[in-house]
Formats: C-alpha cells, structure tokens, sequence
C-alpha cells in the first residue's frame, strides 16, 4: 500500500471512529439535537470522502519517492531539533536553547563553516531575548540563566 | 456624512505611533516575504499573530493586514527580475514581467506595477469602506438559516477552488471542522473526543495548528529541496520611468484589473491567485493584439498585479460582515480577531465601529507606505530575494517555537504545531490543500451553531427552509455547483478522448 493510500484509509477509519464516539455522546433528535448530531454527520463525510479518494488512489498507478535519503535525513533532523527544543527549554531557558536550536537548524540545512552559523544563532538568540523580555514583556522560562 | 466623521476618527486612531509603526512593519515584513520565494503570506501571519496579541485587535489587524497586502507587492519583484514567483499571486506576472526585463524594461515593469497596486488598493479599500458597513446592516437580519447557507455555499466553492482534486479539498473541510469538536462544546458543556486529558478539555488551540500546517510545513519543504542561487538583474533608480507608450498602455489595465480583482475578492477560495488568472486572461481577450501577450506586454504585468492587490480588500467584507473567511490569510485574521474578544460580523459595525474605521484609516496610510517602500527600495529587496534559506530558515523556525509558546506557556501547543508541521509537509506532497482545513477549524463552531438553532427553530422539520428566501437560495448555489462540477466531470471524461481523436484527425 502507497504511503498517501494509507492517509486515505487512516481518514476512513477515523471518519469511522468519530461517527462510533459521537453516537455514544447522545444523538438527540433533530428536533432536539445532542452533542453528538453534528460530529457524527461530520465523521460519516469524512469516511465517506476518504471511501472515494481510497478508490481513486488504488486506481492510479504512479509511483514515485517521496524523499531521496538526503531529504529524509534532513527532515528526520529538522523534527528531532524541533522536539529537543521543547524538551530542554524548561531546563536550559529559552535563550540558550534558542542558541543551540539555530546552530543545529543552519548545520542541518548545510551553512558551511562555525563562525557563520555562530554569528546567525548568537544573533537570533539576542534577538528573541531583547524582542520578549523588552519589547513584547514576556516571562518564559530562563532556566540555567534564572 | 456619519461615514466621514467615522473614517475622520478612523485616521485620528491609526495616526498613534503604534499603528503607524505596525502598518509599516506589516508592510515591510509584507514586501519582504514577497520577495523571498518559499515562506508565503499565510504562513507569516500565523508567525507573527502571537507577537500582535498584546497590542490590542485593531494592531494587531492592521500589522497582519499590512502583511498579506504587501506581499502581494512584493511578489511581483522576483516575478519581473528572477522570474521566481515570490507568492503564488505573482505566478502570471513571470510570464511578461520577465520578458519585459529580458527587453531591459524591468524598472518600468515594476514601477508600474508599484503604482498599479497603489491604484488597486486604494479602489479596493473605497469598495470596503462602502460596500462592508451596507453589507453588515443588511447582515443583522439574517438569522441561523442563513448563516448556515453562507457556510455551506463557501464550504462547496472552496473545496472546488482550492484543490486540484476537489474530493481532497472536501475531505480536508471535514477534518478541520471534526478539529473543531475537540474539547468542550459550550452549547451543552458536553466533553467529546477529550479521553479523559484535562489538555484538550480547551480544545486544540488554532495558532498552533495554522503555524504547523502554513510555517512548520512551508520551513521542512524548503529544508528538504535542493537550493539553487537565482540570478538577479540589477536596477538603477534612473531606469523606473515607463515611457509615455508603457504608461498609456497601462492604465485601462490597471482599472479593469482592480475592479474585477475587488469582485473576484469576494469569492471562497484563493481569490487573490485567481484574479490574477482572471484578469490576465480579460487583458489578452480584448487585447488587439493579443500576440505580445507572454513577450512582455505591459497590460500583462498591470492587469494582475493590481487584481492581487484589489482581491486582498475584496475578501475582506465577507470577513468583517458575516465573520466567515473565504481565504486562508482572512482564517488568521479572524483568529486574530477572536484572540482578542472582537467578533467580526454583522454586529461588528454596531458594538465595535473604531476596530473597522481605523482599520480602512491605516489601509489608505499602509498603501501609501508600501508605494514610498517599493519604488526606491526595489534594488534593495531584490537583492534580499537571493539571501540563502539556510540563514533565514533557522532564525524563522526558532521563532515560530517561541512564539506560539509565549501565547499560553504551553508546551502541549508546541507539540501540536511540530505534529501539524510533519503532517502538513506530507499533505502538500500529496496534493491535499492545507487552506480549506484552516477554514473548516475557524468556522467549525459557527456551522455547528447555526446548524443546532436552525434545526431547533425549524423543531426538526427541515423542509421548512423554503420559507426563508435567501438561505434556500445559497443553498440552491451550492447544490447548482456541485451538480455542475458532477456534469462537466461526467461528460468531459465521456467525451474527451473523441475531442482529442478529432483534433488529431
């Protein structure tokens, strides 16, 4: 099964589900329509749309990589930074996380060298710190830097 | 003469520094996001909405604004000298607006354009000031019925407009307004699809969803391509005068194109991009010598140009009249809005004038700024357009992290808009347009409002919508549309392979 197939029928299953679940909260009437009239129309159309592309899409024949490895190791990459930053921020404060999330978003994206990427993410960091603490007054976490 | 003193008023409030400097960074951010190819004027305005909020709703929509305004300036500017659409509205520009620098009149091309926009949206900002306060009175008589009509009408028309698989425009809808359930449903307090989690007890949050799906996805697609540098044409100050022909040429153009573009605003969909088709293709139709049209003809350039510019105010008045966007840029301004209690819609003009008249005071003040911006900086952002993603990537995607953080100290948000960003990256790879979902998220509580009073007005009798004149009619619309995509997309496929043997023969 080709991987957007399978977004088709993960829609369709899901379409499926929210039909189920919203059933359970109370239908009503329509008269007198429950909590559950309107997302269970929604669910049914999801599951039926997906129904039509799942049709479609297994009629098609064209086949063709999403990524090459280079691009998969770029996003792979790309995400995982953009996770640590969450994880470690509450730690490390926002500034400091900044620092290293830019460094590792320009070695990532291949800026050559160590100074370029230094300047680039030693600049974002300031800037992010002058443009909350000064201008917009906002307190986010500051970590080791408390 | 109320109108006046309202608009007198509306220039008094937008004439504070802070609304002065909001149009003008709106703007330059604007220009600036036109120029550079990739990141488009949705995506920045979901980046920047979080840095509006403690400014208050008219700041905050005028800066946002003043963003999807300028891009459409800036657009044109890689479109005439790289032929590199900076935005999907400039598209048609490349196809004279290239020719025209290849021929050395590149500082015509967009000096004309420059003032083009300038004519378009001073004309579409006249149509708002006009047209949204007579709309927004005729619209506090409608009631649930109607309401949902409109919704129904621009849900069929979007979904058609804005994918090149409708079904998958369709199916997006759906998904945004199933997003919409999550949480607690404040016509009964009932919980659905929470499991339990006190975190989506509130509900999935818009901001990190639009800046996932719009910036996240926008940020990964351009990671993962291959960057090529463009080359670039330099301009000289001395060389933005068109000649007396160009200037002739230029300005039926430029008001046909303004007008239709302002009309084309109007419609559910991406209506900027498709007015500058629209009004490219009027030019080369009426045009008598339709031939130069793809060589770098003028009328070419202008005609689309100023379409974008005049669609911008266009999708304005359903926005600020019924409170229902027909555009991806006009969801977030809506979200915006939202953000900071204001309500657009009917009532708007009644409980909070000031918001609207400041808003058309610093429209004409931020068209202005963008015309003082663009002609003499235009070497300068054409020089922007070749800074590589890999430095402006980094500083953009850290502060799409910190920003939708510091909305609501959340990290749960943050999560979502990274999951939003992945997802999104995959559904532009499949074709699946990410606007109709924004959309359906926005107006996914309102459709389910007006459905549930419309069926407890009716107590369940449907059919009891013939009594009410104007919902039937939109409903009408939206069946006549679907029954005609059905038709076309029926005969074409019947029919169309004997058109072809017959052209062959």
């Amino acid at each position: 099964m080709k991987i957007e197939t399978f977004f088709a029928f993960f829609t369709l299953v899901l379409g499926a589900a929210i039909s189920v679940l919203s059933w359970g909260y109370g239908f009503g009437s329509l008269r007198r329509p429950g909590p559950g009239l309107y997302p269970f129309f929604i669910g049914v159309a999801i599951a039926v749309f997906s129904a039509f592309i799942l049709m479609s899409e297994s009629r098609s024949r064209t086949r063709k990589p999403l990524l090459d490895k280079e691009g998969a190791r770029t996003l792979v990459l790309m995400t995982l930074t953009f996770s640590l930053w969450i994880v470690a921020m509450p730690l490390l404060g926002y500034v400091v996380v900044t620092l290293l999330a830019t460094y590792a978003f320009c070695k990532i994206m291949k800026l050559e060298g160590w100074w370029k990427p230094l300047a680039v993410s030693a600049g974002t960091a300031l800037f992010i710190y002058a443009l909350f603490d000064y201008w917009l007054y906002v307190d986010l976490p500051r970590g080791l830097l408390g | 003469m109320e109108g006046f003193a309202l608009l007198y008023s509306g220039f008094v409030n937008s004439l504070t520094t802070v609304n002065l400097v909001a149009g003008f960074t709106g703007a330059l951010v604007g220009t600036l996001v036109g120029v550079l190819p990739g990141l488009g004027p949705t995506a920045t305005m979901a980046l920047i909405l979080p840095f509006t909020l403690p400014y208050g709703p008219t700041t905050g929509l005028i800066m946002l604004t003043g963003v999807w305004y300028g891009a459409m300036y800036g657009g044109s500017t890689t479109s005439v000298l790289v032929n590199i659409p900076g935005e999907a509205a400039s598209v048609v520009t490349c196809l004279d607006g290239y020719q025209m620098c290849r021929k050395g009149r590149a500082g015509a091309a967009l000096a004309l354009v420059a003032a083009g926009s300038f004519a378009a949206g001073t004309i579409g900002i006249l149509g708002l000031q006009f047209f949204a306060p007579v709309l927004g009175n005729a619209a506090l008589s409608f009631g649930p019925p109607e309401f949902l009509g409109f919704m129904i009408l621009a849900f069929v028309l979007l979904s058609n407009l804005s994918a090149e698989a409708p079904l998958k425009g369709t199916l997006m809808i759906a998904l945004g307004l199933f997003l919409s359930t999550i949480g607690i449903n404040p016509m009964d307090s009932y919980p659905r699809f929470t499991f339990g989690s006190e975190t989506l007890m509130l509900g999935i949050d818009f901001l990190p969803i639009a800046v996932g799906l719009f910036g996240v996805s926008e940020i990964l697609s351009i990671a993962v391509e291959k960057y090529v540098k463009p080359a670039v044409s330099k301009i000289r100050l001395s060389e933005l005068y068109p000649d007396r022909d160009e200037l002739r040429r230029s300005i039926a153009p430029m008001l046909r194109g303004s007008i239709l573009g302002f009309f084309v605003g109007l419609l559910p969909g991406p209506s900027t991009v498709i007015s500058t088709f629209v009004a490219y293709a009027l030019e080369k139709r009426i045009s008598r010598t339709p031939e130069r049209f793809g060589r770098g003809a003028v009328e070419g350039v202008v005609a689309p140009e100023s379409a974008n510019n005049s669609a911008v105010m266009g999708s304005m008045i359903p926005l600020l009249t019924l409170g229902i966007p027909f555009a991806a840029p006009s969801a977030i301004l809506l979200a915006g809005l939202r953000m900071n209690n204001v309500e657009p819609g009917p009532m708007l003009f009644v409980t909070n004038p000031d918001v609207f008249w400041t808003f058309i005071a610093a429209m004409y003040l931020g068209n202005l700024m963008l015309l003082v911006l663009n002609l003499p900086l235009v070497g300068v952002f054409a020089r922007i357009a070749v800074i590589r993603p890999q430095i402006l990537l980094p500083i953009i995607s850290v502060i799409s992290l910190v920003g939708v953080y510091s909305v609501r100290n959340s990290l749960f948000d943050v999560w979502v808009m990274i999951a939003a960003g992945v997802v999104g990256y995959f559904l532009r790879q499949w074709k699946y347009p990410i606007a109709p979902f924004i959309i359906g998220v926005v107006l996914g509580p309102t459709t389910e409002n007006s459905l549930r009073q419309t069926l407890l007005m009716f107590k369940g009798d449907v059919s009891l919508v013939v009594d009410r004149p104007l919902a039937i009619t939109l409903l009408a619309l939206a069946a006549a549309f679907l029954a005609y995509r059905f038709m076309a997309a029926f005969f074409w496929k019947k029919y169309a392979p004997k058109v072809e043997e017959g052209k062959s023969l």
